[in-house]
Order: structure tokens, then sequence, then C-alpha cells
């Protein structure tokens, strides 16, 4: 493991949901890994494929979306579209073996800003380990 | 319509026999010209022979004399037929009475086409036809005589040979469910497992059951025969398909082999412009949202030390995997229009298939059934939250390969 290695992660957050707890987190002071690039969505469902592949493949070493609990959606059912999404992208990924576990899905609502920051920071440190993505040096693409 | 309940609850299908003493294609046909004059059907939709070159292409015609070089069944697959069907039916039903002839993928295809509201079924009668496979467009250009002699032999034998495409080889869906309660098209054509003297017209829905009255044929074959050998050769390709994924995934997957595999990508998308799942007017990939400025350019070559053009070939690819790899009914127009001989359709559909069981979803199979995306159970998937909170569902049951 590379000790200088600042893992490059890109979290897309709701909204209503994962951005109010990620702002509670940081009102609460909570410690927070400082590797996360914060992309707020209206819901967990604007993300499409083509953002978490562009970020994968622009060299992003890890992409996290966060949103509302399944049946808190402000929309009421985003989230659960949200998660066929996900399903498929994390199945696709697994079938072609492009290291699914740098995609991660987590519920995270306003009033957790705890579960956020722990979230976070266990997601880096995961990232951390697995190191720095293929696609960062990859001239192929 | 006492045949049509017969048929729904108490006897096990059947099929009218016809038979074959000029060759199965000659019989289909026959048929077809039948229904022709008969009015039984105002026109048909079927591959013809063009007159210049040895390729095909899709007819929809009345005229009987056309029928002379009409193919059921041709050797190759110039064009998705299901493309074909959305084409003519996109904008609302037609008023005529019209059938068409597609192969199972294509008439799947047709299936997932309806679904995304791309396609209209009124007054269609669909007729699929068991197939053996198709042979690669650029081998049957060059040298069309010895692959018609190939795919006769094909058809004869009915056991994957290589004389097909690597994506027919491996097909375990060359023939459809007759079943009335979840009917992919109207009429099925059984080939397999006949002895060459006979063809089995197998009605699957009121509308299949209708022509063949117009037609006089009574569906009083049993298809016990039929269903066997085709039981037997899915067994065998499901099999050979398993292994050939198994492998084929061992030498494309991870990223520095899976990129390794679309290297030689042109970025001409005709892989996509042919992919009769890919129908939007305008592709996202083809839009200006994926061009950036040089400034941004420059940034990523900076970083990678250099740029690669055609830009964002990989992203094309699995953006479009993202897509449609749930509606992939592994038909290969992709890899036959493919200018640089990529596995195209080899990847899509061993993605396909692993994406479909995730989902418990078999595209083009049932016409009511919800697309995957467009619907949603509250307890599932669980699995991929982190961390995981619902109790696991059944989502990941592999369906019955129908």
């Amino acid at each position: 493991m590379d000790k200088d290695f600042k893992p490059n992660i890109v979290g897309f957050l709701c909204n209503w949901c994962s951005y109010a707890g990620a702002d509670l987190a940081g009102s609460n002071k909570l410690e927070i890994k400082p590797f996360l690039s914060v992309v707020k969505v209206m819901c967990s469902s604007r993300v499409n494929s083509n953002l978490v592949l562009t970020s994968f493949l622009w060299g992003a070493d890890g992409v996290l979306i966060a949103g509302c609990h399944p049946g808190d959606c402000h929309y009421e059912k985003g989230n659960y579209y949200a998660r066929r999404r996900f399903a498929l992208l994390k199945k696709i990924m697994e079938s072609l073996n492009l290291e699914p576990q740098r995609l991660q899905l987590s519920w995270v609502s306003a009033s957790e800003g705890k579960r956020y920051a722990e979230v976070v920071n266990k997601f880096a440190e995961d990232i951390t380990k697995i190191g720095p993505s293929p696609f960062r040096k990859n001239q192929n693409l | 319509m006492t045949a049509t309940e017969n048929i729904k609850i108490e006897k096990p299908p059947k099929g009218a026999s016809i038979p074959a003493k000029e060759g199965i294609k000659k019989a289909i046909l026959g048929v077809f010209k039948k229904a022709l004059e008969t009015e039984a059907l105002d026109a048909i939709m079927i591959p013809v022979k063009v007159p210049e070159t040895e390729s095909y292409a899709w007819v929809l015609l009345k005229d009987t004399t056309l029928l002379e070089n009409a193919d059921p069944l041709p050797p190759v697959m110039t064009i998705q037929g299901g493309k074909v069907l959305s084409d003519l039916t996109k904008h609302g039903k037609i008023n005529k009475n019209i059938a068409a002839v597609l192969r199972p993928c294509e008439t799947r295809a047709a299936v997932e086409l309806f679904k995304l509201k791309q396609l209209h079924f009124e007054n269609i009668t669909l007729i699929s036809i068991d197939c053996p496979g198709a042979i690669p467009l650029s081998e049957y250009l060059a040298e069309p005589e010895k692959s018609k002699k190939s795919f006769d032999n094909v058809l004869d034998k009915w056991d994957g040979d290589d004389a097909v495409r690597k994506v027919c080889q491996i097909c375990y869906r060359f023939s459809l469910p007759t079943l009335t309660n979840a009917p992919a098209s109207d009429l099925h054509i059984g080939l397999s497992g006949n002895t060459k003297d006979d063809v089995l017209l197998i009605p699957v829905t009121p509308k299949g059951e209708k022509i063949l009255e117009r037609l006089d044929l009574k569906a009083d074959s049993s298809l016990q025969k039929w269903e066997t050998k085709i039981k037997e050769i899915k067994k065998i390709k499901s099999q050979r398909r398993k292994k050939f994924n198994h492998d084929f995934k061992a030498n494309i997957s991870g990223p520095e082999k899976f990129t390794a595999v679309f290297d030689g990508c042109i970025n001409c998308h005709n892989c996509q412009s042919v992919c009769p799942i890919c129908y939007c007017q305008q592709c996202y990939f083809d839009s200006a949202t994926t061009k950036l400025s040089s400034e941004d350019y420059f940034r990523r070559a900076k970083e990678r030390g250099a740029l690669r053009f055609p830009l964002d070939t990989i992203l094309f690819h699995l953006g479009r995997m993202s897509h449609m790899a749930l509606s992939c009914v592994s038909c290969g127009a992709c890899e036959d229009a493919c200018p640089m001989s990529i596995s195209v359709s080899q990847v899509f559909s061993l993605v396909g298939e692993q994406t479909q069981q995730a989902f418990n979803y078999t595209p083009g199979i049932n016409r009511e059934e919800s697309l995957a995306l467009q619907d949603y159970l509250e307890d599932e998937f669980c699995e991929v939250e982190t961390p995981s909170e619902c109790e696991p569902t059944n989502s990941n049951e592999v369906k019955e390969n129908v």
C-alpha cells in the first residue's frame, strides 16, 4: 500500500438527505477524510450511468452515491429507481471484473451526520487499501 | 373460439404439419403465397434476396411473384428484423393485416421494442422460426456460395456448427416457447427435430390460429418429437454457452484486458446504429454533451502522459452497455457491423446474460412483463447497499431458461 496515496473519490449526494447529512456532520465538527469531492444532485436517481462511468474513466478512484433511505425519498420513489440503476451498473462492473468495489451506494438521512462521517471514512479507507484506479494512467481510453 | 380454449386449457399444444417434399423453405413460402392469394394477409414482411448482389433486404410485399426470391431463413442476418418492424410501426398502429417473419432473436427484439413503446403490434402477426444461426456477414459476402452450402449443412444438422457466428453457436434461444400464456410470437414455425419432409406451424395466439383457420390448416400434429429435439439441442448449446462464457470472461475481464478488447475501435458507432435495442433518436454518445473543451483534454493528456484518439471509446461501449444490456437479445448484429472485427456481441451477450440473471429478467419473452428499469420492489437488491439493511430477497434467483 502506497502511504502517500490520496484517493480521489467522487460523491453524488442527494439534496434532501445525504447532502444535509454531510452538512450536519460538518456542523457537529465530525472528522471526515478529505478525499471526497461532493457533487450535489436533487435525487439519487439523477445519477445516471454516464456520470459514474465518466468519473471512473477520468480517473476517480471511487464513486459514492448517497441518498435518502428507501421509503423516505423526497420524490417518493426516486431512490428505488436509483437502486435498480446502481445494481445494474454494479453487475456490469462485476461481470467484467472492473473492480466493482470502487462503486458504493449508501443511504444517509439528513439527521445522520454521524453515519455520513462513518460511511465516507470507511469508504475512503477501503479505497486507499485498493489503491489507485487502473484507469488513472491508462492511455488507452 | 373452442379451438383456442382447447389449446389454452385442456390439450397439449399442437401444430399444423406442412409437407415439405421440395425443401422446407419452399413449403413455408407456399403457405405465405396461399395466405396472400386468399387475402388471409394483406402483405408479408420477409427477407428477400436483392437482385444485384448476394445480400438480403427486408421487403414488405403483396405481389406473390416477389416471394420467389424471398427466404424465411436467409443464411445471414443483414438487418435486424425487430428494428425493421419498429421502423414501420413506430408512429402508430397500421391498418393493414400483415405478417412479419422473424428469427427468434428478432422476435424478441421486437417484443423489447414494443415494451419501449417503439413498435405497435396491432394487426401484425409475428411469425417466428427456429433458427440454426447465421453466417458472419463478412464471411458470407467474401464467399457466398461456400457460405450458403455451410448454412444448409447447419440447417441439416441443427447442432451449432463452426460456420455460424459465435453468438449463434452458443445461442440456446434458437426457438421460442409456444406457451399461450406468455406469447412472444403469434405463430411459430418449428423446423428442428422434424423429418425433412415436413414443417410445423404452431399457433400460439388467437391471431396465429386465425391465420391457420383462413388457410384451412388444422393444428392436429403432435409437437412431442419437435419439443424433445429442441430440448436436446438446448441442452447441448447451454452447456457450450456456459463453457464458452467462462473462458471468454477470463480472457476479456479486468480493466486492462477489457480496454484491450476495444483497442481497435474506430468509434464509428456502427454497433449502436444497427442495435435493435438502441432506439434513441439521438444517442447520448453522439451528442455535444460528451465533447469537451481542448483545455479539458489537455489536462487529461497531462495526467496520463498522452491522450489517445478517438476519445471516449470505452465510455461509449460501457455506457451503451448500461443502457441496453438488460434488453440485449444477443442477436449479434453489432458484431456483424463492426469493421474492426471486435467481438462486441460476445462481450455484450456475456454482460447481458449476467445482468439479466441478476434482475431475473428475460428480454423479449413476455410482452406483459415490464422493463427492468421501469419497475422496482421496495425490498430488493439490499446486497448492493452499504451498509446493507433490508432482508435479502430472491432477486438473484435464476429464471428457468425459456
